[in-house]
């Protein structure tokens, strides 16, 4: 799928501004601060799936009440009108072939992008939180219908802790209800970690296959970090994803839970479950000094977690486009900076056999200029097509 | 921004469930409007619901009186119970004119979050109601639980179910999947995970 065009209005430091797009690699170039992230942005927003960095409420320009990004889209054999009207507070509102669509059907309809900027570093270096988000994003990406699966996770564990924090304070009424939201959270939770599972298990020949191609060297490994799902079975589950037994997950985090209960009504807060799990991300090292497997997080290089970061993305993007047969539109943003010139020459070759790809840089060398198709400009929030 | 009094009413309507600001205003002027007979009509019947209107003693449905219509009539089968969350409920129910037999209104779901436990739900009435059931009519043999196909209605069912299997009965609960005329594409994995799961032999 590709965007052909794309106008946008009030949207972050864009009044009004249009541009066309290459199928192939565009280029994105200009001075900090002039927009060029936010054009990007507004193309990672036509998947539906907000901002990849802040609340949408920081989407819309400074004074104006809506921001609004029209689109002429192609997937396949189809030409498409996309018309997003984004209202902080108010949802989005989505027109294809100005047609109002909703929910998951409209998330289907809409196009799916993997961006990828200098805080994707934080899929390695950061907190749990943003690899779970990563895991669960692509969930439901692949299977849209499977956001009703997250939902519920959400509400469960929110009535969970709200049940237990209001314990200590002698309400042993409500505490009989325990064991119900311990059914619930162990049948939603269960579920929940299948579905992550598989798509980490999914990821994994991608992910590897695409480091070594940057790096040159090195295996990638990815496992699924988890309290109370059993090292063999994650590690199982890793290979053969199919296999997979829920009710087995199920039984494990029932057993978890029982056995933390004592603490967990001292605490007031679910101690064990899928909202504490992690992915690990381990490198094995190939170089003559050292040897073994290494936790990426907190041994391998600025340089290295970087590459580790893209290629875990470029895996979502070969997964995406083997499962759903359309090529996803690919927004690097910034990536070149820190990047050797060796594997920055790679990439510069590898997205030419991607789908559409957008590519920022505040000053292109001249890898990225020989690879793209379309250069524009970005000038305070104007767009000028300066391709030679 | 209008006079005391208009500003007033439109506050008032504004409290009300599903009217935000403009619809109150909305609706307070066209109230100024219509004649002080058909004003007076409306008042009246605020006032009367909040006189006469109250809570059936057996299942907690509305009533006009001590006991409500359903709990009266002795021609709907007393063996089944049907638990409901809010009166509305009921009427749902009864539009479908499939069920005959009798109701109880529990008056919400259990919700941590907003701190409604059991003790706040009419359970307690129900267990003493299966208990005790009124003279001179069979007593319930099946409780079917209503309750909304939510996170919180599922959980007041799963609850009850431990509760009143003890007791004998037999407890069952509505069959939740594909609404009828939709579209199975469309259906969200949730539902239709429950679909598959509560799936049916054909022809059996």
């Amino acid at each position: 799928m590709r965007v052909d065009k794309l106008a946008v209005e009030d949207f972050r430091n864009y009044g009004k501004a249009a541009t066309d797009l290459a199928p192939g690699v565009n280029l994105v170039v200009g001075r900090n601060a002039q927009g060029k992230t936010n054009l990007l942005e507004a193309v990672h927003c036509l998947s539906g799936l907000g901002s990849p960095r802040s609340p949408d409420v920081a989407l819309v320009r400074n004074g104006a009440d809506a921001a609004v990004l029209h689109a002429l889209v192609t997937r396949g054999e189809r030409s498409l009108t996309l018309d997003m009207e984004i209202k902080p507070g108010r949802g989005t509102r989505v027109l294809v072939n100005k047609t109002p669509v909703s929910g998951a059907r409209a998330l289907g309809a809409l196009t799916t992008s993997v961006f990828f900027g200098p805080d994707e570093l934080s899929l390695i270096k950061g907190t749990p939180d943003g690899r779970r988000k990563f895991l669960d994003d692509l969930v439901v990406k692949l299977r849209p219908a499977r956001e009703g699966l997250r939902r519920e996770w959400d509400r469960i564990l929110k009535q969970r802790n709200a049940l237990l924090k209001s314990a200590p304070r002698g309400h042993r009424g409500e505490l009989a209800t325990l064991d119900v939201w311990d059914d619930a959270m162990c049948r939603v939770g269960a579920s929940l970690t299948a579905a992550r599972i598989e798509v980490l298990a999914a990821l994994l020949p991608h992910a590897r296959k695409r480091y070594e191609a940057i790096a040159g060297a090195g295996r990638l490994e990815l496992t699924y970090l988890s309290a109370w799902v059993s090292r063999e079975l994650c590690d199982q589950a890793l290979v053969d994803p199919a296999a997979t037994d829920e009710r087995q997950l199920q039984e494990m985090l029932a057993a978890a839970v029982a056995s933390v209960r004592a603490r967990e009504l001292d605490r007031g807060i679910s101690l064990v479950g899928p909202q504490r799990d992690d992915a690990g991300v381990l490198l094995e090292a190939t170089s003559q000094e050292s040897t073994g497997v290494l936790d990426a997080r907190m041994y391998a290089s600025q340089g290295d977690q970087r590459t580790v970061a893209l290629a875990l993305k470029l895996a979502e993007l070969d997964h995406l486009s083997e499962v759903t047969r359309e090529e996803p539109i690919l927004l690097l943003d910034d990536v070149f900076s820190e990047l050797d010139p060796l594997r920055r020459s790679w990439l510069g070759e590898a997205v030419h056999d991607l789908g559409q790809t957008l590519v920022s840089s505040a000053e292109p060398g001249a890898i990225e200029s020989a690879a793209a198709d379309r250069v524009i400009e970005v000038v305070g929030g104007t767009l000028r097509d300066v391709s030679v | 921004m209008f006079a005391p009094p208009l500003q007033r009413l439109i506050d008032e309507l504004s409290k009300l469930p599903g009217i935000g600001p403009k619809s109150a205003q909305r609706v307070a002027f066209y109230l100024l409007k219509v004649t002080p007979s058909e004003a007076g009509l409306l008042a009246d019947s605020i006032t009367e619901v909040k006189e006469k209107v109250r809570l059936c003693a057996v299942c907690f449905n509305v009533a006009d009186e001590e006991i409500c219509q359903y709990c009266r009539d002795s021609r709907r089968d007393s063996t089944v119970v049907c638990v409901v969350q809010e009166p509305p409920d009921i009427a749902a129910i009864e539009r479908t004119r499939e069920y005959q037999g009798l109701y109880h209104v529990l008056q919400g779901a259990i919700s941590p979050i907003e701190g409604i436990g059991p003790d706040h739900l009419r359970i307690r009435e129900l267990l003493e109601r299966l208990r005790h059931p009124a003279d001179g009519r069979p007593p319930a043999t099946e409780v079917i639980v209503a309750t909304n196909p939510n996170t919180e209605g599922d959980a007041t069912a799963m609850y009850l179910e431990r509760l009143l299997t003890p007791l004998g009965v037999r407890v069952t609960r509505l069959a939740s999947g594909l609404p009828v005329g939709g579209d199975l594409e469309y259906a969200d994995e949730v539902t239709l995970g429950r679909a598959l799961g509560g799936r049916r032999q054909m022809g059996a």
